[in-house]
């Protein structure tokens, strides 16, 4: 018998045990340190839209100093008007562009899509266009207009503002 | 004979030392695999996901830069700026502007944001009136009216906020 323990090298052989006590430890590590650091705030899936600045008027010597390239100059003055009931885009080429494209529902947005694509083709070298919403127009409706201009392929979105005199009302 | 049994059993140490079994202990192995496993699928998660500010139901778009975790000015029923509330919404856009040239100025979040904004500067080295080149990014409600919106990206560009980036709700791509 012994003989035969020893020659399958089991002589003395302990039973195996796991030791699942560090993993215990890490494990409540990581639950202390989730629990530390939990801020309250929902977890989502985010995109963004980076604005940039609108052009200005150069009124100034100062100015120009700004402009250090050729890309700095706007060569094609691209905006889209957004009120609460209707579209409006306007170039300055062609001796000045503007067309309206009625409502703010899914076929006027295609629409508007369909011919900034187009515009953005027959002007491939400007990829910024200024949108001035109206002051009523929701924020969600914006984010709408601005999707439709990145799938047109439109880079450089910044958002306008009407000039005004006096204060806003008080929504 | 019991010196000749403590001979053989010498012998036999010396002759089957060689072969001994030799113990591998893989259980701290297995714990760090478990540890990388666990932290690989979690940041596999929520690594793409960002804090949205309590409160805020952001809209939705299909594209967009993928958003990152950053300067987060929200604007809900409260206004919050890096996670502090400034103020009530409501009050804001009833706050008249101190600055006539600049009528959209919000005056209270105004010294909160030129107030982190020096602080910024100060950080990076930048002077009194230099740009941050940290962008501020906004989370607003889709509910807001424009004109409240704009009152909010001048006072942040009045600040010193040149780079402002609007997050929204990642969807899935189709017509909406």
């Amino acid at each position: 018998m012994r003989r035969a323990e020893r020659r399958s090298g089991l002589g003395g052989a302990e039973s195996g045990h796991l030791n699942l006590v560090p993993l215990v430890d890490i494990l409540t590590s990581i639950v202390f340190f989730a629990l530390l650091t939990y801020a309250g705030a929902a977890l989502a899936a985010l995109t963004a839209f980076d604005l940039e600045l609108p052009p200005v008027v150069v009124t100034s010597a100062d100015q120009l100093k700004d402009i250090k390239s050729e890309k700095d100059v706007v060569n094609l003055l691209l905006a889209v008007r957004v009120s609460s009931d209707h579209l409006e885009v306007e170039h300055s080429a062609e001796g000045g562009y503007h067309t309206r494209i009625d409502s703010l529902n899914v076929r006027s947005l295609d629409s508007l899509q369909a011919l900034m694509t187009d515009i953005r083709a027959r002007y491939p070298q400007n990829r910024d266009v200024v949108v001035i919403p109206s002051d009523d127009v929701a924020y969600d409706d914006i984010v709408r207009v601005l999707e439709r201009l990145k799938k047109a392929r439109y880079s450089g979105i910044a958002l306008g503002t009407k000039a005004r005199a006096t204060p806003v009302t008080v929504p | 004979m019991s010196r000749v049994r403590d001979m053989r059993t010498v012998r036999r140490a010396q002759q089957f030392g060689k072969f001994r079994v030799t113990q591998l202990n893989l259980v701290p192995l297995v714990d760090t695999f478990v540890s990388i496993v666990f932290f690989a699928l979690t940041t596999a998660t929520v690594g793409e996901l960002a804090p949205v500010v309590p409160g805020v139901t952001l809209p939705e778009s299909s594209v967009g830069t993928p958003a990152l975790s950053q300067l987060t000015l929200g604007i809900g029923a409260v206004v919050t700026l890096a996670n502090h509330p400034v103020m009530n919404t409501s009050d804001a856009a009833a706050e008249p502007s101190d600055d006539a040239r600049r009528p959209l100025k919000v005056p209270t979040l105004y010294r909160a944001m030129k107030s982190l904004a020096d602080s910024l500067r100060a950080a990076q080295g930048v002077g009194a009136d230099g740009a941050i080149k940290v962008a501020l990014a906004i989370q607003g409600d889709r509910t807001m009216r424009y004109d409240l919106l704009s009152r909010f990206m001048q006072t942040a560009r009045l600040a010193g906020f040149t780079r402002l980036s609007l997050q929204v709700q990642r969807v899935d791509g189709m017509a909406r």
